[in-house]
Parts: structure tokens; sequence; C-alpha cells
């Protein structure tokens, strides 16, 4: 037997700890209504959470996004983030991004599990594939303790996530393309280094497809940060850190 | 909903791995408590039909792993020092487990999760990559780095 499970042999459930859950679970179950009640107390603790928000006139604070974050893969969802971290708004520019959005309800969720629960919904899970490449882009003024906070969470770890930082000139510019900003700065990007390429050319390919042709294109040139261009993108390297995305 | 009859045979079955998974990732008895609260809970609720033992073991590990880590993302943020833990089962640990253990739960999360399994449960790197939903690579890698740390801190001869 090896050390480690020595170690941890002695480690068990206490009889007080099953007796504890066992008791916990009876009550569950002998609730009128049982999983029902709880999810309707939650609602109607939200619903006083709005009235009040309403009374106080603090709801127009809390639909205001104050920070975005863009989720590509291809589909790219966006979602708008109120200064409380929570998601005020979401939006996709192309049909498989919106056919998403009416599958999954991510409004009122703090944006980490947004995104998580994004990430583990049956409709978006079909997109991403062994070698896709899930990209997210933030544009906050919180930016850095967002970054941070992306860069911390194990389910976008697991999810290997690419995280870039942008801005709302670049987010405009992007709109006006009908394209996410998340994608938009993916595209600059790739457009710096092969002209061949048309923002048009990048609508129908995945993110994978455009770091493939980024990566190919660049080889052996030196590398050029995309500050200076005019585009306000500014790649972060998140967590694949790959030195030309670098401050 | 599951029956209480099959909620005491779960308990028994997986009550001592559940709670040795909370151990290695939370930081107190109470958090523990209620991770292990929740994982029964899911249990009752779920309407999963498992086609096997085996696969009924791998649903109660991922979705401990799960619990745990939405528990620290929600409800703590920092990384814990396992200390105090520790301590609290310091009844039955004997110096080398302390040791062990310490060097363990120091690990980063991923690491410790691979280790746990690979070492106490006794899975292959395949299994745990297929339980945990990562590429084997990944498992891989995780594997040789825990290894690598844990030699370095505990000393050559440590498994």
């Amino acid at each position: 037997m090896n050390v480690i499970r020595n170690s941890m042999e002695g480690i068990r459930a206490s009889e007080e700890l099953k007796k504890n859950t066992l008791r916990y679970l009876e009550k569950h179950q002998n609730r009128p209504g049982g999983s029902g009640a709880h999810v309707r107390i939650k609602y109607v603790f939200a619903a006083i959470c709005v009235l009040f928000l309403l009374g106080t006139g603090g709801y127009s604070a809390y639909i205001r996004p104050v920070s975005y974050v863009s989720i590509d893969v291809n589909p790219s969802i966006e979602l708008g983030i109120n200064q409380f971290g929570r998601v005020v708004k979401t939006s996709a520019y192309q049909e498989t991004g919106q056919e998403v959005l009416a599958h999954v309800s991510l409004n009122h969720l703090m944006y980490l599990e947004a995104i998580g629960q994004l990430l583990e919904n049956n409709a978006f899970r079909r997109y991403i594939k062994e070698d896709s490449l899930l990209m997210i882009t933030v544009i906050s003024d919180n930016q850095d303790r967002m970054m941070e906070e992306i860069e911390a969470d194990e389910i976008l770890q697991r999810y290997g996530v690419m995280a870039y930082t942008s801005d709302t000139t670049c987010m405009e510019e992007a709109h006006a393309h009908e394209m996410s900003f998340g994608k938009y700065r993916a595209c600059l990007e790739l457009l710096q280094y092969d002209e061949s390429v048309t923002l048009e050319d990048c609508h129908g390919m995945t993110m994978r497809e455009i770091r493939n042709r980024t990566e190919g294109c660049m080889g052996g040139k030196e590398e050029t940060s995309l500050e200076g261009t005019g585009t306000g993108t500014t790649g972060t390297g998140g967590l694949h850190h790959e030195g030309h995305h670098g401050h | 909903m599951k029956s209480t009859e099959d909620i005491s045979r779960v308990m028994d079955t997986y009550g001592d791995m559940v709670r040795r998974i909370c151990f290695v990732h939370l930081k107190s008895r109470h958090d523990t408590e209620d991770v292990f609260q929740n994982v029964y809970m899911k249990y009752l609720l779920s309407e999963e039909a498992f086609e096997s033992s085996e696969h009924e073991k791998a649903w109660f590990i991922r979705v401990t792993v799960n619990a745990c880590t939405d528990w620290l993302r929600y409800f703590s943020r920092r990384k814990w020092v396992p200390l105090d833990l520790i301590q609290e089962e310091s009844a039955v640990l004997d110096g080398t487990s302390r040791e062990v253990l310490e060097v363990v739960l120091k690990l980063p999360e991923k690491y410790r999760n691979v280790i746990y399994l690979f070492y106490y449960e006794g899975y292959s790197a395949v299994e745990i990559a297929r339980i945990l939903g990562r590429k084997e690579n990944t498992v891989y890698t995780w594997l040789a780095r825990a290894k690598d740390i844990l030699r370095e801190r505990l000393g050559g001869e440590w498994a």
C-alpha cells in the first residue's frame, strides 16, 4: 500500500456526518412540494429583491451593463455584465449563437457561473469539438480583476480557454461588422499577418481556424503587437501565455 | 426521487470516498458537511440510470469534485492552507501520514484530484480522464507534475 493511500485511509465519513445528511435528506423528502417549493422560495426572494431595487431607483443601475464578455468558439455569445457582476444582457451574431441562447437562460447569474452554465449546456457543447479553441475576451474598467478570476476558474481551465481584453471602440467596430468583439479581435490579428483574408472570410471560420491560420502566417516572423494599429485591442495571453499577446 | 433504502446504500458504499474527496478540496468541517449533503441531495434528485456500480461510483466522484470546485468558487475564492482540517483529523493520523497529507493538500487543486484518484482509488490515467472529462494527455501531464512535486518535497521513496 502506498503512503498516499495510507495517509488517507483514516479519513472517513463519521457516523454523525452520515446521520446529519440522512436527516437533511429526509426533511427534503418529507417537505410538501419537495424541490419545487425550494425553487419557488428562490423566485419569491428574487422578486422581493427586484421590487426593492425598483422602489429605491436602483433598477436602472442593475440593468446597465458596465462590462462585457465575448465567448467565442463559433458560435459567439456576448454577455453584458452589471456593476454587481451579474449578466443583464446576452447577444449573438449568428443563427447558431441565437439558437444556443434560446436554450439557456443566463440573465441574472454571476458572470462566471453564466459562462460555466453556457459551456455545460448541450446546445453549446455540441459546437465544442476535440480540437476546438475557446476564446474569452473582456471589456471592463476592472479587466485585471476579471482576467484574474477567469484565469483562476477551474471550469474555464478545464476547457483550456484563451483570455484576452479589448475595448468599447473595438466592440462598436465589431458590431458594425455583425461580429462579436472577441472574434473581431482575433480576425484583426489574422488580418495583420495575412492581407489576403477579409473580415467577410472570417465570418464563417471557427476560432481554431483563425488561430491556426494566424500562427501559420506568423511562422518565424518577428512578433508585432496590435497596439498602435488603431484597433484598440490588447491581448493578455490569458490562460495560454503565448508571448505575442503580451502587453 | 430515490428511495430511503437507496440513499442508505450509497451512503454506506460511497460515504467515505465522498468525504475524502471533500477533504482534499475543502478547508473546514462545515464546508465538508455542506458539500457532502449537497452531493447526496443531487443523488436524491437525480434521474440518472446507472449501468453498473462502476458507473455509479464515477458519477459520485465527478459530482463531488464539481461540487467542491463550485463551493470554492462561490463561497471561498481563496486557496486555503490545509492545516486546520488536518488538525481536526489528527486523531487518526500518524506523523508520516500527516506529513504526506500536508504536502498533498498543498498541491494545486487539479493535481490533488488526480493524485487521489490514481493512488487512493487506483484508477488509471485513462479512467481518470473519462471521469473528470479531461484529455488523457492532460491527466498524464498533471500526474507527472504532481509526482515531481511530491518527490521533491517528500523524497524519492514516497509512493
